[in-house]
């Protein structure tokens, strides 16, 4: 953009740091008075070089870094690393670790979603919404902790199965846990479905047909909420879901209110499913072991993270490192819908658009940069790690 | 009357210190409030007076672009029209400080004066969501300024007197007109906080879009005197609408009460909706608030 | 459709541009096109509406070490999803040229695919509405392709930190 056409159009930037952004990203919004007319993006302040970090590290490893891809879902990037890589190995993983890969990523779900609730109302101006349902999230994340010793990067996964079981007295506490979760769902749904300001705020924005969803490849609920019945977890059952079906959620209203309702409603099937897996846990072992080379080929393994379809394709050189894996997360999707979306709308309903799909900026980019008088300079991750151990002596 | 005690009154009581006092406590009171409701902790009783010695204490920093001059005569301007407002009030019920036929429509408009300042401020200078944000402030003091004024005229023809004195002398002896003008009330109430840009009409100032609105590019100083201006204008209108409706003033026991049990409804509005855009307000205010204070009015005319 | 019916009728589609067809999976094809024909193939799946566009990987295969220099080559993969089946579009370039026409007439949402295949491997999609950096810094210099086997990093990889912050 030139220094004359943006005096001619009046842009209003959103970020990289903006008080509607928990993550840095950049939009700038082209308006005429409160109607947007333009949408740019531009990504990759938080790129860490993941995929290129990948090549050096060991399979083992390499959870662990991608797990870290995102912090809200960790455990599915990490499941489907380990499903990937099962895959390439050929190594059949014991039904127990699949039902815990399977039950922990739904609790990453109901977190993920419930989380999204209280940033799309606090966009929304909704901050009693926000309040609360942040209040009830930290009991998923209490659970999640409870089971795995970790409120955010879980570490469930480990090659050939999981290294976490579950006892009695953890059943009990997932239990309590769905049960409080379920009646404080319905509320939000009620809330949701009958509060006039709210609604006014997400009823008939943001509208996309399904049509509309299908041509921008939209995925997940976003997807969903649009009447494009894809979820992967039906579609191409992963993990324990051959076992544990799911239901679909659809809405085919397609603004934002059905994305409320679509993920509100996956909660309360994430809680059914849940209390199923409980119900019917497989005995068994939790690993098999897994040979440290992998053999050589390419996987594509395609899970449905809570945002969406989440895509690894994995090539091995038949060595102990990956040669090349490639994340295609399901925000990266989403983003296309936003641009071509937003135009038309008002510049009050952007952060609740943007919102509206769960956007997650990390997920998006994945070096460290350190400017040091106009010259930067790249530091490597030993650097990097150097510095740091000198930082705290 | 001398000057010593014109000045007394100016800047000590009911002006000046206490009103800036009583403004905090009131902001606290509404803070914790709302934190309460939303199941959150909420402030400590000092933090308003935290927040502000804090802001003075900071470095206030002219952007470029904006008429300086302007830039610092804003907010002064701000807090005097709403300080000014204060000595025609019954503030803790006692008398005005001062009082003339027609005064009711004077405070009013000193009362306006917070948001002419703050849209000018936005628009003073360059950055985009101060613009957006002096927009939306102008266009919603357009949309809530006549249905509150509406509202405030109700008891005014009731009574017969444009005088804040009287109007507040006579409310005490009838019936309370909350009961006689349910309506008017609720204008006025609801406009109240339209004027005070509390949620659900913070559009002007709506962090997750425009940051901080038109004061985006206010820091130390010019913020705090903006803030305190505020506060001084939720003691204010909460003293007039209480004053007006709720059966007058008489008293300090029954100013507290009654203006806390205001804030208290006012606190609950605050987090029970979500925010409205601003058409939506414009909307709500011409369709629905001015209608019914007109339909309130001609009745109270033609009875 | 499952997932046999579905790999069955994209072989039926698109057996007249590959070149070459492998079953790397139970649910997956891969078919090599030659890169003139990408459009073409791309046009026959959407209006069969043979799935969505799932995402493009880059892929860097530089020559054995030892071998001539000129065997190493880049691969674009088109992944295409139908539910469970996943059809894969490889398209194989020489180092010299790195070009693949855009598929934004045909499907809008692939741009940010594409923008970040030309800053990461440098390959230049002919055509991408939006040529802009998507990921990288303003002042990444040109011509630096950070997934390309050969970019090991920049400058020292000392353990000596020199940096002051």
């Amino acid at each position: 953009m030139t220094k004359q056409e943006a005096f001619e159009k009046f842009i209003v930037p959103i970020g990289p740091q903006h008080p509607a952004l928990k993550e840095p990203g950049h939009f700038e919004f082209v308006v005429d008075g409160e109607i947007v007319t333009g949408a740019a993006i531009r990504l990759g302040y938080v790129h860490r070089g993941i995929e290129k970090g990948v090549e050096s590290r060991n399979w083992t490893q390499n959870i662990y870094m991608l797990e870290r891809v995102c912090g809200i879902c960790s455990h599915i990037h990490a499941t489907a690393y380990t499903l990937g890589v099962e895959q390439l190995a050929n190594v059949t993983v014991p039904p127990r670790a699949q039902a815990i890969r399977t039950l922990v990523s739904e609790l990453e779900r109901i977190h993920s979603h419930l989380l999204w609730l209280g940033v799309a109302a606090h966009e929304g101006g909704f901050d009693t919404l926000f309040m609360f349902s942040w209040r009830d999230r930290e009991t998923v994340m209490d659970l999640l902790e409870t089971i795995s010793g970790n409120r955010v990067h879980y570490s469930t996964n480990i090659l050939g199965g999981v290294k976490i079981d579950l006892d009695e007295e953890k059943i009990t506490a997932i239990r309590k846990g769905m049960d409080f979760l379920e009646e404080r769902t319905h509320h939000y749904l009620k809330v949701i479905n009958t509060d006039e300001t709210f609604l006014g705020r997400t009823r008939g924005v943001g509208t996309m047909s399904s049509q509309q969803a299908e041509e921008l490849s939209a995925v997940g609920p976003t997807a969903r909420a649009s009447g494009v019945p894809r979820d992967l977890r039906i579609d191409a059952p992963y993990a324990a879901y051959p076992e544990f079906p799911v239901r679909l959620m659809l809405s085919n209203e397609g603004d934002l209110h059905a994305r409320f309702v679509v993920r509100m409603n996956e909660c309360l099937e994430a809680y059914r499913l849940i209390r199923e897996i409980l119900d019917h846990l497989p005995e068994g072992e939790l690993t098999v072991r897994m040979p440290r080379r992998i053999p050589e080929g390419e996987t594509i393994s395609r899970v449905e993270a809570p945002r969406g379809e989440l895509a690894y394709f994995i090539k091995s050189a038949g060595g102990d490192k990956p040669d090349r894996i490639k994340i295609r997360t399901p925000s990266l999707c989403n983003w296309g819908t936003i641009t071509s979306v937003a135009v038309g709308h008002k510049l009050a309903d952007m952060p609740m658009l943007l919102a509206g799909i769960d956007p997650c900026f990390s997920c998006n980019d994945r070096m460290v940069r350190v400017n040091r008088a106009n010259q930067p300079q790249l530091w490597s991750w030993e650097d990097l790690r150097l510095y740091g151990i000198e930082y705290y002596r | 009357m001398n000057t010593a005690l014109t000045l007394l009154l100016l800047l000590i009581f009911p002006g000046g210190l206490f009103l800036l006092g009583s403004g905090m406590a009131y902001e606290w009171v509404d803070r914790k409030l709302v934190a309460r409701f939303q199941n959150r902790i909420g402030p400590r009783w000092f933090q308003p007076l935290a927040d502000m010695v804090k802001l003075l204490a900071k470095e206030e920093i002219t952007p470029q672009g904006v008429h300086k001059g302007l830039f610092i005569a804003l907010p002064v301007v701000a807090l005097a029209g709403a300080l000014t407002a204060a000595l025609y009030v019954p503030l803790i019920g006692f008398k005005p400080s001062f009082s003339f036929p027609g005064d009711l429509v004077v405070t009013l408009y000193l009362l306006s004066m917070m948001s002419l300042c703050m849209g000018l401020a936005g628009a003073n200078t360059v950055n985009r969501f101060s613009l957006v944000g002096a927009t939306r402030t102008l266009t919603q003091l357009f949309s809530y300024e006549a249905p509150f004024l509406l509202a405030m005229l109700g008891p005014a023809i009731v009574t017969g007197s444009w005088q804040i004195n009287q109007i507040n002398a006579q409310a005490g002896n009838t019936w309370w007109f909350i009961l006689t003008q349910p309506i008017g009330f609720l204008v006025a109430l609801v406009g109240l906080m339209g004027k005070l840009e509390l949620p659900p009409f913070d559009a002007p100032e709506a962090e997750t879009e425009i940051v901080s609105g038109a004061l985006t590019e206010y820091s130390g100083r010019g913020l705090a005197l903006f803030r305190l201006g505020k506060d001084a204008e939720l003691v204010i209108g909460l003293t007039l609408v209480a004053a007006f409706y709720l059966g007058g003033l008489a008293n300090p026991l029954e100013f507290l009460l009654k203006t806390l049990g205001l804030l208290v409804v006012m606190a609950g509005l605050q987090s029970l909706f979500a925010r409205l855009r601003i058409d939506q307000t414009v909307g709500l205010w011409w369709r629905i608030g001015a209608l019914l204070a007109l339909a309130q009015l001609l009745v109270l005319i033609i009875l | 459709m499952d997932t046999d019916t579905a790999l069955q009728n994209a072989r039926q589609l698109l057996e007249g541009f590959a070149s070459e067809i492998q079953q790397p999976e139970l649910n997956r094809l891969d078919f090599v096109i030659p890169v003139e024909s990408l459009l073409k193939v791309v046009e026959v799946l959407k209006s069969n509406h043979w799935g969505y566009l799932s995402f493009i990987t880059g892929l860097d295969c530089p020559a054995a070490e030892g071998a001539e220099a000129a065997g190493g080559k880049l691969e674009v993969l088109y992944h295409f999803a139908e539910s469970a089946a996943v059809v894969t579009l490889r398209i194989r370039l020489p180092y010299d040229r790195a070009e693949v026409p855009s598929l934004c007439t045909l499907i809008p949402s692939v741009s940010i695919y594409e923008r970040e295949l030309m800053e990461m491997f440098g390959i230049q999609v002919i055509g991408t509405p939006d040529p802009r950096r998507l990921l990288l810094p303003d002042d990444w210099p040109d011509g630096v392709y950070p997934l390309r086997k050969s970019y090991q990093g920049f400058g020292s990889t000392s353990a000596e930190p020199q940096v002051e912050i």
